[in-house]
Parts: C-alpha cells; structure tokens; sequence
C-alpha cells in the first residue's frame, strides 16, 4: 500500500507532521503503522478526507488507487447519509480545483448530497474557480446545476449575493445562460437591477430571442424597478426554469427523509410515524395523517406548548398542563407522544374533532370512493388502517367512528380486501347490548363466514375470541375497580348492568358456538378451524376464575364431539385441557355458591350438560365404553355391527383413539422391540398401563394429563359425587 | 295526434341502428298535456287513472318524518359504543349516517328572499355554477372573526403558492380574500349563516389601473339544517355543511386545506343521487303556476354500448299538468310524498316510452334543469332563481348532512 502511493509519486509531502498520511508510514516504526492500521480501520471516512483534501495539482488520477479507494468511501458515505458542510467544502474544492482530473470533477459533484447545510463560502469559493476558467464547459454547467439543486439548503447568501456582479457576468456565455439566469433569479434583490444588466439581458435576447429563461428573469428586474425595464413583459409568463435537480433528486430526497427519522426517532416510540411517499400524486388525501401543528389563532400571552415541541415523555409530563391540542386532532395519531397525551384529554369536543376525521376518512375510502384495487390504494389503506389499529392497542380502546364504519362496512365487506386490518379492528370493538350485536355484527359477519374459505373462517373466530378476550378484560378491570355494576365509561351515558353485559358475552358465545358447530360440519372438521375454536373454547371455560364473570357456559355437541373424536392428538389435548378448566371453575362456583348465599346462580343445566360431556368423554378414552345408551351418542347396535369393527366400544379409549394410535405403536414398539406381531392390548396389562400413561404425558400431552389426574381416583373434588359414573383408575 | 318533435339527427327508427359514437337523443314533449287531459274519459290510458287511486289512499297516509331521536354526544368518543340507544343509524340500511332521508317535505314555497337577505349578496350566488362538497363542523369557527380569517386565508394562499422553488412568481401573487356573511339566509334558529368568500388577484404585470379580478368564489351553508342534529354538536362546533365552489380546483383545494387547519374539519364531494333529482324535478315543476319555469329538462344516459345520452325537454304547462293531477295544488296539506314524486317520474318515463319503446328508468337520471336552476348529478348547481333558492338549498343541505361522519 505504502510503497504504491509513493510509486505515484504523491508524497512530496514529508513536513514531519505527527498525524498520518499512510505514504509515510514507511519510514515510521512498525507499531507506529500497526495502530495508524487501526485508526484507518476505525474511521475509514475520516482518513479518506483527510487524504482528499491533500490531493494537489499536478497529482496522477489514473491508476491512483489511494484516491479511487478514498473516493469510493466518500461516495458511499455520501449516498447514504449524506456530508457534513466542511466536508461539501472540502470536496468542491478539489473537484472545482481539477486537481483530481476532469473526470473526477463531475463524479464529485454527483454525490455532493448535504447532510445539513451547504456553506456558502464553499459556493463563493466554486464560483472563483468558475472564474478561473479552467473548467471544461460541461463541469461548469454541472455545478451551476448543483448548485440551484442545493439553493435552498446554502446556509446564508449575503455573501453570495454581494458577488452577484461576477454571476452576472456569465450569462453571455451560451451554454451557462439559462443556469445562471436561474441563479440570479434566486438571489436579485432591488438594489442588483441595474440599467447596465438590463441592457445585457437584452442585447442577449436579442441575439438568442425570446427564451423562456431570459425573459423570466427580465419579468423579475421589471417587478423590482419597472422603470428601468420598458418592454412589455407579457403578464403571464410560463414557467421559465426547468427543474435540474434530476442527479441528485433520488439520493437528496433519501437523505433528507432519513435524516428527519433520526430526529423523529425518540418522537415516536414505538409507532412508526408514516412517510408521506414522494412519488405519489394522489387527488385524495384523506388517507393522510396530518402533520401536527399548533391553531393559528392561539394566544401568545399563556405559554404554551405544541404537542409538535415535545421531544421526551419527560418532557410531556412536565407541561402536561400547558400543552396545547394540535390544529388538527387526526395528528395525535402520528405519534406515541401525541397517543400518550390524547389518553389524558379531556375534552369532549376534541374526541369529537377526532372522530369527525377519522370517520371521515374511512368513509371516503371504503364507503363513497370504493378502492379500485390499484396496490398503490390498497397499500396506502392498509398503512392507514394499521396505524388505527396500533393507536387502538395503544389507547386499550377502540374509537367510536371506527366501530360506526365497521358496523356500515361489513354489509358491503367482500372479506377479502384488507382482512387482517378490518379483522382486528373488529375485535377492538367495544361491548354493545346484546340486541344490536346481532342486528349490526352477527348479521353480516355470519353471511361472510358461510360464504367464505376455511381459511376465512378461522380468522373470523381468532377475531371474535379476541374480541371476548379483550371484553373479559375490561370487565375483569372494572370489578377490581369497584362494584360489580359496571359502566361503560366513567363519563358515558350508557351503563352497563352486569346482567347486561352477561347477556352480551353469553350471546357471543352463543353465536361462535353456531358458527362453529356448522363450519366445522361444513369443512369436514378441519384441523385448523377446530383448534381456533377450541382457543375460543380457552377463553371460555375460563371466564369464571380468570376473568371473575359468573358466567360458565358449555361448549355445544357440535364442537365437543369432532374434537373428541378427532384424528389429530393437539385437538384432543386442547379437549382434555378445556374440560379441566371446565371442572375447576365449576368447582370454585359450587363452592362459592355454598358460602355467600346467591351472589349468582349457575343454572342445574349447565351441571349437567358438563357432566354428560366429562361422561362420554371418560367412557370413550378411558371406560372403553363410548356408546352408552341415554348419551349423546347412542348409536343402534346394528348398525354399528354393520361397519364390521372388531370391538367397537374400544376404538376411542387411549390406546386407539386415532389421534394416539400412533403413541401406542411407538410405546409398543419401546417395549416389546422383539415382537413381530402387535397387540395393543397387552399395554392395558397392570404395570404397561402406567407406564403407558407416563409414555404420554411425557409427549406434552398436559392437557389430556390435567384432565385424567382431576378426573380418576387420585384426586378428591366436591364434584366427584356429581357424576354417577366416575372412571375407575384401571381398566 | 301523436307529434313527436325530433331536434336531433337521431330519428326514431335509430334505435336499432348500431350507433358508431355516443349517441344521443334530444326530444321534446308536448304530449303530456294531451294525455292526462283525456285521462278521465279515456281508457287508453289507464296508467293515469291507477295512479289516481293511488294517490288517493296515498294522502291519507301522509304522515309527517316520524322524529328522530337526539343524538347525544358523549364525552369521551372513543372506547365509547355508538350504539347507544339514540343514534339508531341502522334504520337506514345501507345509508351512512343517524340521519333518516325523508319520505315527505313540504312543497316549495316562493319567497321573496330579497326581503330577507341583501339583494347583493343574493346577486352572488345566482348565475354561477356551483360544485358541491359537503364539510364536518367547523370547530372554533366565528361569524366574528371573519375579518382575520380574510387576512389568514391570503396569506396562507400566498405562502402556499411560493412553496417550493420560487419560479411561480409572477403568476398571481397578490391575493385579496373576503369573508362576508350572507346574513338572512338561514331558515332556523339552529342554522348557522351563510359565509361567503371571494378571492381576487391582481396579476403582477397588470397595469396600474386594472381592477382586480375575482379568480374563486365560494360559499358555506346551512339551510334548515336537521335541528336535533345541529344541537346535537357541542356549542364550539359550527356546522355549515355544504360548501359550493366556483374557480380553479387548485385554489379550491388550497381553501379546503386551510379550513381543514384552521378548524380540523374535513371536506368530501357531494354527489347527488337520483332520488335528489327527482325530488326537484318535482318541487320545481309544482313551481310553475307562481313562477314560470319555461321548460323541465331531464338528461338520462342509458346503459348501452356505447352510452346513449337522452335528453328530455317537456313544456312546463304539460309538466305541470301531470304533476298537478298527481298532487291537487287545491291540496290543503301542503306535504308532497316521495310516492307523488316517483309517480310523476314514472308518468314522465312511460309517455317516453310509448313514443321509442326505451324505458328511462332503466338508465340513470343525469341531470334536471327548469329556469330556476339546474342539478347534475355529479354534484353541480345552477341557481336560476332567487325566489326558490331555499327549497333548494334545503334539500341540498340534507344531503349533505347525511355524509356526515357519525
């Protein structure tokens, strides 16, 4: 490396200085190289500037892999995070310079993309080497062209201006014209317009006639001193100045919107503010968030903070009294400040304010406009609806004009066009009288859900277990809260009686209970719609001990029997594990119930169903005894003699139940590895059965474990004495 | 004595031709008068006398629109249901709002509005033609206040217009905004009065002595206004919910985007729907004997390929000569049912028929226009004349309040 930059010759350099040009590191001690090595690797960008601001006249380009090495690492800073204003200086001057040749003129001038600002000495200094003269015809356009590129980001322009003479002066050359003319249009101030430079700008129109360029610029001298210009300037002139950012628009534009988000980044924690794409052109802009803003009539006299000042949570909560709603409150949802703030509003007209937005927007996209299934529209929807959607999760409540579309959109909802999104949002709607959940929710959800796939079917029940979650959650809250009556809200006009709310959650449950039952019968008991119900069924048979709703409701034969009898060991462990959650909660409400003295009452049926479930599904897995005459299942003898199965009353007990047959045969095969002919039967055999049992339970079966530990003999409960027919421990 | 006046090249025996370019149909009637004239003797016609008996078991049902329950606001709006019992917006399916669309209103009265509301200002709103948008309440907004909003609203348009790279100069620079109140227009205590705005410039180069030219007009309105909806709004609110503009659409779209910063309201465009139309067709036909409408003419375009444009000019006494056999003008309730009015269309709609055998109803009604205003369907107004302008403005009003976001 060192022995190369000297072969170009670059090193005339040798003034002793203690910082590190690598051509010298030949004749310094090795360690000396050695941490130069590090500090290089460490801070490649900076020593690659370093190295470029060196470079002088005279120096080789070609071949020069030192320069072409710093060149690319500059380049690729610069692309990507754009460059500190000394550094722009730094650059212009050895491209403008030529001292890196011709050719590197203009490659520096292509990534020349501000971080920041652009400092205008750097511009007064690139227009003396303009003035130098050495540049190529071509280099000297393409920094005029960066230049108005960067206009508006050159930090000051005094400077600039009081040079504005020598500006001037280039407007006779043919090519440079319409750029500088562009240029002096961006600086004339009154006090440049002179009767001199009008004459030049029209000795030159007169030579090139009427270009759009000249005569806007003349227009603009006319504007300062109509005096001086007595040609009529006709009074609508077209726009006369292309736009020549094209090199630099894409990385510019990049640059800029990364370097925003880094400021934006603490701003918003943890929802991402949406980026208004650049490219789009769109007529509607409803689907935007609106930038926050403060009310241009507010009141200098209070202090007062816009939300769009605040940079900290810290900072939040130390102006929380001061902090004044944005001009638009659809901007509360850009950011999770703003979603913080919005949680301790109080004010109804805000909410109002808030609601009107949002309702209007949904309603001119999905209602009035409908989306015409260009991915651009729909993209822009769904980053619309996600964003409602995680201000929803992060507020623990669902808006109201959220909940009001949803009720007018799903009666014309295809479910398919963003169904994730509408799904969610759905299950964030709030609790509603039993009455209007079937008129605005089950109504149209149970057309979508018998005419759609399988796959729509389990979404719609992960959508409405979601929902019950999130209601018994609530309730859960506000019982801890105090009382048992609930309300709604605390400001709300609507309450709630407990009876109320049970009538709610029963008649969910009553509805998914039906979907359920026939969707599985429609799709052939499919394995993944009979585990969304039986996540359902989770949350169900639980209501009582986790969510303390004296609610206990029965899963229907429907959903019980294909799970019991399913081919797949996850369903039937899910079963186990419900109707052990079934018993515990039914034991603690008997218990309860003996205590206090009606507090609430479980209805005898409730009892009784679930015993006759627990019933059949011992006998079935465990008595080997399924089709017991009184049950559910009372099949007639000669029928099931028809099917010509050997033993049919044991086709479902642990060893042949088909979801862990499987489990038998390894279990067999551990066992008796020698034999060639199976027999499962031998595993009923005394000390095989336990271990049998351990075999299972040790697969992860905890649910069908929970279930046969609470419900055979090792375990004592106040319900045992319910059930006429408790399983024996063995066969 | 069928005469049938064909204005267009379009002939009868056209009909069966396949058209190369959209085609079109301009006809108009002198017919009717002849046949509801000998509709109680004649029985060729015994459409008209079925929708006799009908209307006469129609007037006494007539009821008035069963009232709306209020819809109360509650404070906090979110995690709030809006299902509580007042709002009941699902009594009308499929439309978008707790407003109920009414089945019966009152028959348009003629007005001296003049007496009432400046006569200038009046002068602004006739003769121009009005795009429609309907807005959500204005909150903050102050009849008061009208002044600074002018000087607000030019110096954002200016801001707004040297945005950017400052090449745009001297296109419009100098922008002159006025908010004037049109004081009289509103019906009812609830409704909020009219503002209007007109923004003028002055070019840069113009000479020194031309006047400025008014480049956009525009104006919000409420004109009997749902009352249990309007006091339903918390009193910051403001509601003025049809807005008509007339100029470019970028000054159109740089005005809706102060609004919507200075007060965060929201604007939508208001499209009509047929049933709007033929309820004017209707009201201003029973207009007729006090103010001459000198001619209904109906649009429709028939869902043909490609498209069929029929244009309908019915002579106002026929017109209203059906219309008055339809609903008595010696009526003593002065309430028209939505059933008098599709009878009214239908009656219109099958004299058409009975010439070219197309049934108009099976296309879509376009636009209606009388000499006292035109609608188009897309949401454009005339206003033709000043004496009705309130029935106008009241139906319009409605509709645009049930756009509202609930």
């Amino acid at each position: 490396m060192a022995e190369l930059s000297n072969l170009t010759g670059l090193a005339p350099d040798q003034s002793g200085e203690t910082d590190s040009t690598v051509s010298t590191a030949s004749n310094r001690s090795l360690r000396l190289a050695e941490k130069e090595k590090k500090k290089g690797e460490a801070d490649p960008f900076g020593l690659a500037v370093k190295y470029l601001s060196r470079v002088e006249a005279g120096t080789v380009v070609r071949g020069n892999d030192e320069l072409e090495r710093s060149l690319v690492v500059v380049e690729t800073v610069a692309l990507s995070n754009g460059l500190h204003p000394d550094v722009i200086a730094v650059l212009l001057d050895l491209a403008l310079s030529l001292n890196a040749g011709t050719a590197n003129c203009t490659r520096v001038l292509k990534f020349l993309i501000p971080a920041t600002v652009v400092p205008q000495e750097a511009i007064v200094r690139g227009v003396s080497w303009l003035c130098a003269g050495k540049m190529p015809m071509n280099a000297q356009v393409f920094f005029v062209r960066w230049v108005l590129t960067v206009f508006d980001l050159i930090d000051c322009k005094d400077h600039l201006r009081s040079i504005y003479g020598f500006i001037f002066s280039f407007v006779t050359e043919e090519n440079l014209c319409p750029f500088i003319c562009h240029l002096l249009y961006l600086l004339t101030m009154r006090e440049h317009v002179h009767a001199y430079r009008v004459r030049k700008l029209l000795d030159i129109q007169a030579k090139m006639g009427r270009q759009p360029f000249l005569t806007q610029l003349l227009a603009l001298y006319k504007v300062f001193r109509p005096d001086l210009v007595t040609v009529s300037v006709p009074s609508r002139v077209r726009t006369g100045f292309k736009n020549y950012n094209a090199p630099w628009k894409v990385a510019l534009s990049a640059v800029q919107r990364k370097n925003k988000g880094a400021v934006l980044v603490d701003q918003s924690l943890s929802l991402d503010v949406k980026e208004k794409p650049l490219s789009r052109k769109r007529k509607l802009h409803h689907l935007e968030i609106p930038p926050l803003s403060s009310v241009f009539d507010s009141n200098a006299k209070r202090k007062v903070f816009g939300l769009q000042e605040l940079r900290s949570f810290k900072q939040l909560l130390e102006n929380i009294d001061n902090i004044e709603l944005p001009a638009q409150m659809g901007s509360l949802l850009g950011s999770a400040l703003s979603l913080h703030y919005l949680d301790c509003v109080q004010d109804e007209s805000a909410f109002l304010r808030l609601n009107f937005w949002l309702g209007h927007s949904l309603q001119e996209e999905f209602l009035l406009c409908p989306v015409d299934g260009s991915s651009d529209n729909t993209s822009e929807a769904c980053r619309f609806l996600s964003t409602i959607l995680s201000s929803q999760q992060f507020l623990q409540e669902g808006f109201s004009s959220t909940e009001s579309f949803l009720y007018k959109f799903l009666s014309v909802w295809d479910g398919c066009l963003l169904r994730p999104q509408i799904l969610d949002l759905l299950s964030d709607i709030p609790l509603m009288p039993s009455f209007y959940m079937r008129k605005l929710l089950f109504e149209p959800l149970k057309q979508l859900y018998f005419s759609s796939t399988v796959f729509f079917k389990c979404s719609v029940i992960e959508c409405l277990n979601n929902m019950l979650v999130k209601w018994l959650t609530w309730h859960s809250v506000s019982v801890v809260k105090g009382g048992l009556d609930i309300s709604l809200n605390s400001n709300s006009t609507m309450a709630m009686t407990l009876s109320g709310f049970m009538d709610s959650v029963m008649e969910l449950v009553r509805f998914v209970g039906l979907l359920a039952s026939e969707g599985l019968r429609l799709e052939n008991c499919h394995v993944l719609l009979l585990n969304q119900t039986l996540a359902f069924y989770e949350t169900v048979c639980d209501m009582f001990l986790k969510f303390s709703l004296p609610l206990i409701i029965m899963l229907p034969a429907g959903v019980f029997y294909p799970a019991l009898f399913a081919t797949d060991s996850v369903s039937v462990d899910r079963l186990g594990y419900i109707m052990y959650r079934y018993r515990k909660n039914l034991t603690l409400a008997k218990r309860q119930e003996k205590q206090r003295e009606q507090t609430f009452h479980i209805s005898r049926n409730t009892y009784k169903e679930f015993n006759r479930n627990l019933q059949a599904m011992v006998n079935s897995m465990w008595n080997s005894s399924w089709c017991l005459p009184g049950s559910d299942l009372e099949v007639d003898k000669d029928l099931i003699a028809l099917s010509k199965v050997a033993e049919p009353w044991c086709c479902f007990d642990l060893i042949h139940h088909p979801a862990l047959f499987s489990y038998a045969i390894e279990f067999h095969q551990k066992c008796w590895p020698e034999r060639k002919d199976v027999d499962l039967g031998s595993i009923k055999a005394g000390k095989y059965w336990n271990w049998y049992m351990e075999f299972l339970f040790n697969q992860g079966f905890d649910g069908l474990n929970n279930f046969i530990q609470t419900n055979t003999g090792h375990s004592s409960s106040s319900l045992s004495s319910r059930d006429d027919r408790q399983p024996t421990s063995q066969p | 004595m069928t005469r049938c006046r064909i204005l267009h090249s379009a002939d009868v025996c056209d009909f069966g031709r396949k058209y190369s370019q959209r085609a079109s149909i301009d006809y108009v009637s002198c017919l009717v008068a002849w046949h509801y004239g000998k509709a109680g003797s004649s029985n060729r016609l015994p459409v008209f006398r079925l929708w006799f008996l009908f209307i006469m078991e129609g007037r006494g049902s007539a009821v008035n629109t069963p009232a709306r329950r209020p819809v109360t606001r509650r404070s906090k709006s979110y995690g709030r249901s809006c299902v509580e019992a007042p709002s009941y917006f699902w009594q009308t399916p499929g439309h978008l709002t707790v407003l109920r669309v009414p089945t019966s209103r009152g028959a348009a009265k003629s007005q001296i509005i003049t007496d009432k509301v400046d006569p200038e200002h009046i002068a602004l709103l006739v003769k121009n033609e009005w795009k429609l948008c309907y807005v959500t309440p204005l909150h903050g907004f102050r009849h008061t206040q009208l002044k600074s909003y002018s000087k607000h609203l030019s110096a954002f348009m200016v801001a707004e217009k040297q945005r950017g790279v400052a090449v745009e100069v001297g296109l419009e620079v100098g922008f002159t905004v006025t908010f004037t109140a049109l004081l009289g227009m509103a019906e009812t205590e609830e409704d909020a009065e009219t503002v209007f705005i007109q923004i003028q410039s002055k070019p840069v180069f113009a000479a020194a002595g031309d006047a400025p030219k008014v480049v956009w007009r525009g104006w919000l309105t409420c004109v009997n206004g749902d009352p249990e909806y309007l006091r339903s709004l918390p009193p910051d609110f403001v509601s003025l919910p049809l807005f008509c503009t007339s100029g470019p659409e970028s000054l159109t779209a740089l005005v809706k985007s102060w609004f919507e910063r200075a007060f965060d309201c929201n604007f939508g465009s208001l499209g009509l729907n047929s049933t709007t139309l033929n309820w004017l067709a209707a009201l201003w036909t029973g207009c007729h004997p006090t103010s001459n409408i000198r001619y209904l003419k109906l649009a429709w375009r028939m869902p043909t390929q490609p498209p069929l444009d029929v244009s309908y000019t019915v002579n106002p006494q026929d017109a209203w000569g059906l219309w008055n056999s339809i609903h008595p003008e010696e009526s003593t309730e002065d309430r028209i049912e939505i059933k008098d009015v599709q009878s009214f269309m239908n009656g219109l709609e099958t004299h058409f028929f009975r010439h070219f055998k197309m049934y108009l109803s099976a296309g879509t009604l376009l636009k209606v226009s009388t000499a006292l205003g035109s609608v188009h369907l897309d949401g454009k107004i005339k206003i033709g004349n000043s004496e009705y302008i309130t029935t106008l403005l009241t139906l319009l009003t409605e509709c645009a309040l049930l756009k509202m976001p609930t």
